[in-house]
């Protein structure tokens, strides 16, 4: 029985790949609508609320607070294994987005809701994935 | 949608297991010629073929969309026949298809069936399925994520608002294998039911969800004959009637998907179903639930305002929900009672709502059985179909 055992990189879009570049500069960029100035995650090719093509670009603070999560102790992909147990949330950006992550750099058991959480950034293959710690651990 | 223009008039299905020798095409001859026989109507006289796609099984998928089905069973007045993919939200869509033909006048009587045979799925192409299927490969799946843990991150944040404790969410998962252990069709027939303790002693395989709150994959496979509701009424046999039908759409990424907005969602398809098939919310005797996980039980049950606002979770533990309670709810144990067959648990969920109106239904037989609520959804979750069935039509 033979698993697939490399890690995902992500499958980006011409119009996402500006993120993942932000990301090597350790930058969380979040895209916005000149017209509307609507806040817009994930990347689009068009402004979803207006369908603006009229996009930018600007940095968010990487702060952020956890709206929900749950610790993964079995059943993932083979190829996840290796990380067990791991936490993955949903977490709320101070400027109103919210993203999928994984919570690092503290036990399981320490992870609250609401919690306050700011952003790192982790390397795979190349590029480099929007985790996120409890505010003010090193 | 439309009130009262067609009804399911015959059922079929197979029973929930792991039988690899138990083929594609075993399932489909012997559910669809269950269903025909059982609507009293000839072979010749189905006119469309509806298919519930498949997941992960592109072989069948492609044979059954290609048309293969009608020669397969010599259905020689068939007029077409199609495959149509939803997710768990596919019966729903191939009822509304059904329906459109029917009222149309396109076919007078037509198919809708399920196949599933996840046992001969290599291992490993079926984890990887279920790894991605539903979850965005740029934006969720990069973090290893898996359906387990989208169910969790809801669960948890519910549990957190509501004050549902994992005692009352494991009592789920009893309750809902207290109807499978009475079902014949259920992987878990006849076998003992797990207590509220035995639940919360399984691994955990992701906070807040345990071993036993999760699903065993299945085979599987059931088939369902429609016709028009004035058709099911001159041939004055058993039949459910649609009565109303609601939608929302949520999201496709499980991350853009706005709680409140599902919460909304629940609770204004239920509101326009029910108002749809002129009835009352208290008229409905049996709330038959497909939420492909027992986590998701007590807070729809807040949701369709069975239950009081956080009180789903007390009414499991009581076993109002349960075999014998006073709340018939999901009486094939949606997918954690019946076993999981991918698509397939929606359509099992809509040939028990038949089979409940029709007084099939033996010993999960619902007294008085004249309204059932019927949900379905698509994916990860994305929408939810609400449909109203009733035994007869006014």
């Amino acid at each position: 029985m033979e698993f697939e055992m490399t890690k995902p990189i992500p499958e980006t879009q011409p119009w996402s790949e500006k993120f993942w570049e932000g990301t090597k500069q350790c930058k969380l960029l979040i895209q916005v609508c000149r017209d509307c100035k609507s806040k817009i995650f994930y990347p689009r090719k068009f402004c979803p609320e207006c369908w603006s093509g009229n996009l930018d670009w600007i940095e968010a603070s990487g702060k952020a607070k956890i709206f929900t999560f749950s610790t993964a102790y079995s059943m993932v992909e083979p190829k996840f294994m290796d990380e067990l147990p791991y936490t993955i949330a949903y977490v709320d950006l101070e400027e109103g987005i919210r993203m999928m992550t994984r919570i690092v750099d503290c036990k399981p058991e320490d992870i609250s809701f609401d919690m306050n959480v700011e952003v790192l950034f982790h390397e795979r293959n190349g590029y480099f994935l929007p985790y996120f710690r409890p505010t003010g651990k090193k | 949608m439309s009130k009262g223009k067609i009804a399911i008039i015959g059922i079929g299905e197979v029973p929930t297991r792991n039988m690899p020798e138990r083929t594609h095409w075993d399932i489909i001859y012997d559910t669809c010629m269950e269903a025909v026989r059982d609507s009293g109507l000839h072979k010749n006289d189905i006119e469309g073929v509806i298919s519930v796609t498949p997941q992960a099984q592109p072989k069948i998928a492609a044979e059954l969309s290609f048309g293969k089905l009608p020669e397969e069973l010599g259905l020689k007045g068939c007029k077409d026949a199609v495959s149509v993919n939803a997710g768990g939200a596919s019966t729903s869509n191939a009822v509304r298809l059904a329906e459109q033909w029917v009222t149309s006048g396109l076919a007078k009587a037509v198919i809708v069936h399920h196949v599933t045979l996840h046992s001969t799925i290599p291992v490993p192409d079926l984890i990887n399925f279920f790894a991605k299927a539903g979850v965005d490969l740029q934006w969720e799946y990069l973090y290893g994520t898996t359906y387990n843990i989208i169910m969790g991150l809801m669960a948890n944040r519910y549990m957190y608002e509501s004050g549902c404790t994992p005692e009352q969410m494991a009592s789920v998962v009893t309750a809902l294998r207290s109807w499978a252990a009475k079902d014949p069709n259920s992987f878990f027939y006849g076998k003992d039911v797990p207590s509220v303790e035995k639940v919360l002693a399984s691994d955990m395989l992701n906070t807040p969800l345990h071993k036993r709150e999760s699903n065993v994959l299945g085979d599987g496979g059931c088939a369902m004959v429609i016709v028009s509701a004035e058709d099911a009424k001159n041939m004055k046999r058993p039949a459910a009637y649609k009565l109303g039908d609601s939608v929302r759409y949520f999201s496709g990424t499980c991350v853009m998907r706005d709680f409140n907005k599902v919460a909304e969602g629940f609770r204004v398809t239920a509101k326009e179903a029910i108002a749809q098939a002129g009835i009352t919310k208290d008229d409905v005797s049996l709330w038959n639930c497909y939420l492909a996980y027992p986590l998701a039980h007590p807070m729809v049950s807040e949701l369709l305002e069975v239950a009081p606002a956080g009180m789903g979770g007390k009414y499991f533990l009581e076993g109002r929900m349960s075999f014998g309670g006073d709340i018939p709810w999901s009486t094939i144990g949606d997918a954690p009672g019946r076993g999981h067959t991918g698509s397939g648990v929606s359509s099992a969920c809509y040939v028990e709502t038949a089979r409940q109106l029709m007084g099939k239904a033996g010993e999960r037989q619902v007294k008085n059985c004249k309204y059932v609520y019927q949900n379905a959804g698509g994916g990860s979750g994305f929408n939810n179909i609400a449909t109203i069935w009733g035994k007869e039509i006014k």
